[in-house]
């Protein structure tokens, strides 16, 4: 049950009845039957709670930072009409809106009510009840229940470097041979033959096939296919530090502006999780991969398998990726490079290209990754990218005062140290792409095409 | 495949609020654990004798801060305890002989009245009307703890019994005075004539208790204190305190000019507080709670170190680090390889730039900056050296 303001109203009116009657006491004891009643008569015929019946329907997926629409259907299988509020229950960072809704449903109909869901986060968002207060006839108490009224929707990363897929496919098309620009390069498959005409590459002319011939016959190429990506996306305790600005804003990435005075230094807003920025870039390459004829497979390791993708068919392998990416988060722990290169090992059979998107931290890569990395080199062509903070940078080109001095000198420190294991991690023949959040999908890609160009895949 | 199955979306709904039947099934135990409980104090503060409030020092208190015991070891001698609650009283049982006026408790006793009753005089403990029951007496120290004492004087009261538990007030008395048992610069007992008596100030009066009768000397003291004299009127507090005394003009009280219905618009202000509380206090559903991720900017530790070295002011360190990270950037740019050495690196950026190789080596490898303006300005001149070099 549940009283109303009406309720305390006359309550408080109670109090002046009492304190201007000629006899107070008696006064007092009609003032709380009448009160007593009122609330006994309006929970008795309150329309009931129990008996609803509640059905869902709508969106179930979602991209982060689009809007989600929950239909929520109130039908009332009890004999009396219910009317009141009705509160759908999600968590804070689904954004559920309204927060509570009026209901009046009478008894054997339905009535809709909409939510909109604005989710500030990635993952899995589900409904925890519906709970109904019924008011009765007079408004002074009203019934109130709850429901379990499941519904999950789920909220996927929002691939913005999707912006970036147009240019990349166009230059993948001009390695395919669809545009006249043939590249021939070390390891490029050979495709067909066909008559030669001016402005091919006299070197790529067959002479034995010419010679069987009258025209003169030119070998084209076209970049290898089939061949295998495997994405291995870091998401231990670096992954979780924010950097850039968030696109869409995440739940906790603009501070709390807490209390009733302005703060006079508000904090810098944290950004986005590396995490995310290497989804994104995780993404691009994918459907890049995917478009180049190649097979991607995606691994996330922390200190176990987080999540693992692999042979989607080419159509399915977006939705596959980004379904299997949703509910990732950045556990704090530190990742097991030991037991990441031994899964990848384990998965991988024949020689691909291995793709880790971690930090360039140095401490983390010199203890973790670097002495496990001749294993996973000598099988495979390891890339690893790094999501980069532009707020080092900021603070390394900041050389007014001496504070500024003083900072700068630690991200100059900072980017040193990302320098040399840079240079490190490439005398073992690993590719290295360090950039910042905003550059780093697209240069990526820029590096799985040249790698691609060079036939080095 | 093993993509994390998407979730499902459940088709019907059902009620998850507790029926009554079910909230009394598993609300029960807990209600039988509490009628219980009531049940067995009830019985049990029924069943015990009603032993009243402690009154402290009190001879009818058989408490351990009463003083029953006192009370009937004096009248095992032979000794009258006459019990009194006020000034009025004392007074009525004064001139009778040979009578001792023990002082307790005078918060709610005409302190004039007191002073007035001729004869012996025993005050116990610090009570504020000190100064008219025993002029003369100067307090030193209030908070003496309390502890066995030895007497140390001539008073053969004190020195018979031997060392008692005595701490509270340090007194020092008027000419004439026989002080006891030491502490700081006064004594926890003074004794000293006073009119037709003998007036005995004790610090505390823990030494009388039923608790520390039996302990080393007190009960000698309290015997040799109290039951010199054939009869002692003993002053307590009163059960039951006297209200204080408000009355207003004409002899009317704030409460006797308040109309008769506020005592019950007071109820019902309550009741309607009651009312309103419930009304906020009831939520609609459940709080929701969520595992929000961590919140943490990648440029905390950066900028953690930039505040140790800002801490320590170190400007060598400092300085190093920007003078490598600025060699580390040109070194390509000047078309040498890393690891060039600082006579290749000067040479081809003084070839470069035209500035003085001299100047530069100061820059690039001289000492560390002396101060924090030094610091700013190699801090300064590396970047336009930098940039130079990047736009040439």
């Amino acid at each position: 049950m549940a009283l109303t303001g009406r309720a305390g109203l006359l309550a408080a009116l109670g109090i002046v009845v009492v304190l201007l009657a000629p006899q107070p006491g008696a006064a007092l004891a009609g003032v709380c039957l009448l009160l007593a009643a009122g609330i006994v008569i309006d929970l008795a015929f309150a329309g009931p709670v129990r008996p609803l019946r509640f059905h869902r329907s709508g969106d179930t997926l979602i991209r982060l930072g689009e809007r989600a629409t929950v239909e929520l259907v109130v039908e009332n299988a009890g004999d009396r009409r219910v009317r009141g509020l009705l509160r759908d229950a999600w968590p804070p960072s689904a954004g559920a809106a309204p927060r509570v809704a009026r209901v009046d449903v009478p008894a054997g109909e339905r009535r809709k009510v909409v939510m909109t869901l604005t989710p500030t986060r990635r993952g899995d968002r589900s409904s925890v009840a519906v709970t109904v207060r019924s008011l009765g006839p007079l408004g002074l108490a009203a019934r109130q229940g709850t429901h379990q009224a499941p519904w999950t929707v789920r909220v996927l990363p929002p691939f913005l470097s999707r912006k970036h897929l147009p240019s990349r496919l166009a230059r993948l098309r001009e390695l395919d041979g669809r545009h006249p620009a043939l590249v021939r390069g070390q390891g490029t498959e050979f495709d067909s033959l066909r008559e030669y005409v001016v402005g091919d590459d006299v070197r790529s002319i067959d002479w034995r096939a010419t010679a069987r011939r009258d025209d003169v016959v030119v070998r084209t190429w076209r970049p290898e296919r089939d061949r295998r990506v495997l994405i291995v996306l870091d998401t231990g305790r670096t992954s979780a530090g924010r950097v850039g600005e968030a696109p869409v804003p995440l739940a906790g990435a603009t501070p709390d502006p807490g209390g009733l005075l302005p703060r006079p230094d508000p904090l810098p807003t944290p950004g986005w999780p590396r995490l995310d920025w290497s989804m994104d870039a995780a993404l691009l390459l994918a459907a890049l991969a995917a478009r180049a004829g190649d097979r991607v497979d995606f691994l996330a390791h922390d200190r176990a398998v987080r999540a693992w993708v692999s042979g989607a068919a080419r159509t399915e392998l977006l939705s596959t990726l980004v379904n299997a990416m949703a509910p990732i988060e950045a556990e704090l722990v530190e990742a097991d490079a030991q037991g990441m290169v031994a899964a990848v090992l384990a998965r991988a059979k024949r020689r691909c290209l291995v793709v880790l998107l971690t930090d360039l931290n140095p401490a983390a890569l010199d203890e973790g990754l670097m002495p496990v990395l001749p294993q996973l080199s000598a099988r495979h062509l390891v890339l690893v990218a790094g999501v980069s903070d532009p707020r080092v940078t900021a603070m390394a080109a900041r050389r007014g005062t001496a504070e500024e001095v003083y900072d700068a000198a630690a991200a100059e420190q900072a980017r040193l140290g990302r320098r040399r294991i840079t240079a490190r991690l490439r005398r073992h023949g690993v590719e290295v792409v360090d950039a910042s959040p905003d550059d780093i999908a697209p240069a990526l890609a820029d590096a799985y095409l040249a790698l691609k160009a060079a036939g080095r895949l | 495949m093993s993509v994390q199955a998407r979730p499902e979306q459940g088709a019907g709904s059902y009620p998850s609020s507790p029926t009554v039947r079910s909230a009394w099934r598993s609300a029960r135990g807990v209600v039988l654990v509490g009628v219980l409980v009531v049940l067995v104090s009830a019985v049990t503060l029924l069943i015990l004798p009603d032993r009243g409030p402690q009154r402290r020092l009190d001879p009818d208190d058989t408490s351990l801060v009463g003083s029953g015991a006192l009370a009937a070891l004096l009248r095992e001698r032979g000794v009258t305890v006459d019990r009194v609650d006020s000034a009025a009283a004392a007074a009525g049982r004064a001139g009778t002989g040979d009578r001792l006026l023990l002082i307790t408790d005078a918060t709610y006793a005409d302190e004039s009245a007191l002073a007035r009753i001729p004869g012996d005089r025993l005050v116990v403990g610090n009570l504020p009307a000190l100064s008219t029951l025993a002029s003369g007496v100067r307090v030193t120290a209030a908070d003496v703890r309390s502890r066995d004492r030895d007497p140390d004087c001539r008073l053969p009261a004190a020195t018979a019994a031997g060392s008692a538990y005595l701490g509270g007030l340090s007194m020092t008395g008027p000419r004439g005075t026989t002080g006891c048992y030491p502490a700081g610069d006064g004594h926890l007992l003074v004794s000293f004539p006073n009119g037709g008596g003998v007036t005995t100030v004790v610090g505390d009066g823990s030494f009388m208790t039923n608790q520390r009768l039996s302990e080393g000397g007190n009960a000698a003291l309290a015997l040799n204190l109290v039951g010199s004299a054939k009869a002692v009127t003993w002053l307590v507090r009163p059960d039951d305190p006297p209200p204080l005394d408000l009355a207003g003009e004409r002899g009317r009280s704030l409460e006797d000019l308040m109309p008769g219905s506020i005592r019950w618009a007071l109820a019902m202000a309550v009741i309607a507080l009651a009312v309103t509380a419930f009304w906020r206090g009831r939520r609609l559903g459940p709080v929701v709670t969520e595992k929000l991720p961590v919140v943490v900017r990648a440029a905390e530790t950066v900028e953690g170190r930039g505040r140790l070295y800002r801490a320590r002011r170190a400007r060598q360190r400092a300085a190093d680090v920007l003078r490598e990270g600025t060699i580390d950037r040109i070194v390509p740019r000047l078309g040498l390889v890393a690891g060039a050495g600082r006579h290749e690196v000067v040479t081809a950026l003084a070839a470069r730039t035209g500035l003085d190789p001299q100047e530069l080596i100061a820059a690039l490898y001289g000492p560390p900056p002396a101060d924090d303006a030094g610091l700013v300005a190699l801090a300064g001149h590396l970047y336009s050296v930098e940039r130079q070099v990047s736009e040439l």
